[in-house]
């Protein structure tokens, strides 16, 4: 690991006065990963700003929604009642990622922020325009099953790990930061175009401060596929949030994880389903438009059923046309083929 | 008493301080009539550290007219760098040093912090001591009637607080068994340290670690106590599970610099004397384990289980998921649930 200054701030003006001042200056909440990347070379910031300790672990009514605190735990967002009760897809997404221990330490914020899972970019020895702008992509002649479908560019086609970032952008979640500005969820995150060393759309020394949820009065859900039954990315991932005006959904919204460099909106096949009865040939024709535009690589194409299929499921079980496989809000309902030995199974 | 000119690379309690340039470009000489503080530190040491900062900024109201080094206005102050001029002027060179100045600019207490040792309480204590006896002054001058007036008296008492800040100073703990055994200290200090107050099961360690290192690091290599492993150090395995104010956390991916302020509990801290902790129990009598290089992590985290609200009791499901953070290769899980339901039910 490459030297670095360390500071402890004491608010968000100090912090980010701190690193807007200093080249090379990176924040630092809870660490899971930036400093795991340090540990492998990726990231050697000049000087870590330490904003663990700001006061920003609240979570608030705010114009109908909520308002998280951006130092708010990973673990204490998810087990939030009136959160897991109203944004359940939130709760499923955070439980279903990581561990208990990770959950702790990881903020709201950082979570959003983490980088890429793609294993060239995490090694120095490999060409990566991520890590090393310039030096290439050695994924898209190399092994890239865990890579996306839409959106990729020339230079990168990483995708982006968070299970929450996707639950956010189905919910319409906007970050709030010293900027100050207000940035909407899907903006957050970038393409990754000829930029790929570029994650968000945040400045230099830019703090987030607060992730908003708005007000949602219908069911949201997460399903997540991986390779194992619990702590590991998703492969691919689907949140959903439906309103229903009668038996009718008035409005759907849905995104895709592990398909992309940011979480994946399927606005054409959102734009199938409202004002729209569910059934499960709606939501099979949703499906389909939503991967119409797919361009798998040579090792990734089975996404494109698999997540065809965990689309249709999400939307059944959002739906209620079918149960999930555990409570609304836990990690039960959001995995499928069990989570580490099932619940009692519904069906 | 020497003269400022002759300025010895030694200089004495009683001894006139040198004239010189202070950063904020006034001469020490100026000072004359009020106490005065110097403090030498290597750069690296952060000055605007809130409780640095609160300390000195005490020590600014203590001074009254603002004779002191802590601009209260900005909340910046300026250390004395112990590799610059002025330092090697004062005879502390690459040394973390204090100097208390009457108010005549005589030495009254001085104290040094040698690279790799520690400071004591007793030797503050002993410090504080020497002030309240009459300076061995040349020339004829008693210095405050022997005595200390209150401010003084305060100002050092506060400048004792802030020498233990520095870099490189003591470990106090507050139990007398840590207060007893020599307090095992990493490598000897370097330009690259900070100091790093961690409370590990109750007991306070001050420690001089590079930022770099990690708790896992700090517990294993500075402080010995190996009961926490290292597998993966990469947050995939949680081997080195610990608790940080209650909740189990990655102490490979905490830095421990990170790490001041909380509890932190390893291990070490579960037992009481040689009473085993319910769960440590549990682990011999189901043999949940067989080589043992996961068991404190996962010790540690079924510990943490136990206090989690958001667990159903006794569920081997939920047990499965919230312990899946904690990889065992000789894959003892059946055994490591049985003992785990077995506490949460007792």
């Amino acid at each position: 690991m490459h030297p670095f200054q360390y500071q402890r701030a004491d608010s968000a003006d100090q912090a980010v006065a701190a690193v807007a001042k200093t080249p090379g200056a990176t924040f630092i909440a809870g660490g899971t990963s930036h400093l795991d990347l340090m540990k492998e070379d990726v990231h050697h910031p000049s000087l870590l700003v330490d904003v663990s300790a700001l006061p920003l672990k609240q979570i608030t009514a705010f114009e109908g929604g909520v308002r998280i605190g951006a130092g708010v735990s990973n673990t204490a967002a998810a087990y939030h009642p009136d959160l897991q009760q109203r944004y359940a897809a939130m709760s499923e997404a955070l439980l279903a990622g990581a561990s208990v221990q990770i959950r702790n330490m990881a903020s709201m914020a950082g979570n959003p922020l983490q980088r890429t899972r793609c294993p060239y970019f995490r090694d120095p020895a490999q060409a990566c325009n991520k890590r090393t702008p310039g030096s290439g992509c050695a994924a898209i002649g190399g092994y890239n099953h865990v890579h996306a479908l839409f959106g990729a560019s020339k230079a990168c086609i990483a995708t982006h790990p968070s299970d929450l970032a996707v639950a956010l952008a189905a919910l319409d979640a906007r970050v709030q930061t010293t900027g100050p500005r207000t940035i909407a969820f899907p903006e957050l995150l970038r393409l990754p175009g000829d930029t790929p060393h570029l994650d968000t759309v945040l400045e230099h020394g830019e703090l987030i401060t607060a992730i908003d949820l708005p007000a949602f009065a219908g069911r949201s859900h997460y399903l997540k596929v991986r390779e194992r039954a619990s702590y590991a990315y998703a492969l691919v991932s689907c949140a959903v949030a439906l309103e229903m005006d009668g038996p009718k959904i008035r409005r759907a919204r849905v995104a895709l994880g592990g398909v992309a460099h940011k979480p994946w909106r399927v606005g054409p096949a959102e734009a199938l389903l409202a004002g729209q009865l569910p059934t499960e040939q709606l939501f099979q024709a949703a499906a389909n438009a939503a991967f119409a535009d797919a361009k798998p690589l040579e090792h990734n194409a089975y996404k494109i059923p698999m997540g065809r299929n965990l689309m249709v499921r999400a939307l059944l079980e959002t739906s209620g046309l079918q149960p999930m496989q555990g409570p609304a809000g836990t990690a039960f309902a959001a995995s499928v083929g069990g989570v580490a030995g099932r619940l009692a199974t519904p069906r | 008493m020497r003269m400022p000119h002759e300025s010895a690379p030694n200089l004495q309690t009683g001894d006139l301080a040198p004239n010189c340039v202070l950063p904020d470009g006034s001469r020490l000489f100026e000072w004359r009539g009020r106490p005065v503080i110097l403090a030498f530190a290597p750069e690296e040491w952060d000055p605007t550290r809130a409780h640095q900062s609160e300390i000195f900024a005490r020590l600014s109201r203590e001074f009254g007219s603002g004779a002191t080094f802590v601009d209260t206005a900005t909340d910046e102050w300026h250390a004395l760098n112990c590799r610059g001029a002025l330092a090697a002027q004062f005879g502390v060179a690459g040394q973390r040093a204090l100097f208390l100045l009457d108010e005549r600019g005589v030495v009254r207490w001085k104290t040094v912090v040698a690279p790799g040792q520690d400071l004591r309480a007793g030797q503050v204590l002993a410090a504080l001591e020497a002030l309240h006896s009459p300076p061995a002054t040349a020339g004829g001058v008693s210095a405050l009637g022997g005595g200390l007036s209150r401010r003084t008296f305060v100002t050092a008492t506060l400048a004792a607080a802030a020498l233990l800040l520095l870099p490189g100073c003591s470990t106090e703990s507050t139990t007398k068994e840590a207060n007893s055994a020599a307090d095992p200290m990493g490598p000897a200090s370097s330009a690259d340290t900070i100091p790093v107050v961690l409370t590990i099961n109750g007991k306070t360690h001050r420690l001089q670690l590079d930022p770099r290192v990690a708790l896992l690091d700090a517990l294993r290599e500075n402080l010995h106590l190996t009961g926490t492993k290292k597998g993966c150090d990469h947050g995939q395995c949680g081997a080195c599970t610990v608790h940080l104010d209650g909740q189990s956390a990655l102490s490979c991916l905490t830095l421990a610099v990170m790490s001041q302020g909380k509890e932190i509990t390893t291990i070490e801290g579960l037992s009481t004397g040689e009473t085993l902790h319910p769960m440590q129990a549990a682990f011999l009598k189901h043999d949940a384990f067989q080589c043992g290089y996961c068991t404190p992590g996962q010790i540690m985290a079924a510990t943490a289980l136990l206090q989690d609200k958001n667990v159903r009791a006794g569920s081997a499901v939920e047990i499965r998921e919230a312990m899946s953070g904690n990889l065992c290769r000789c894959g003892a899980y059946p055994n490591i649930i049985a003992a785990i339901q077995e506490v949460q039910r007792a």
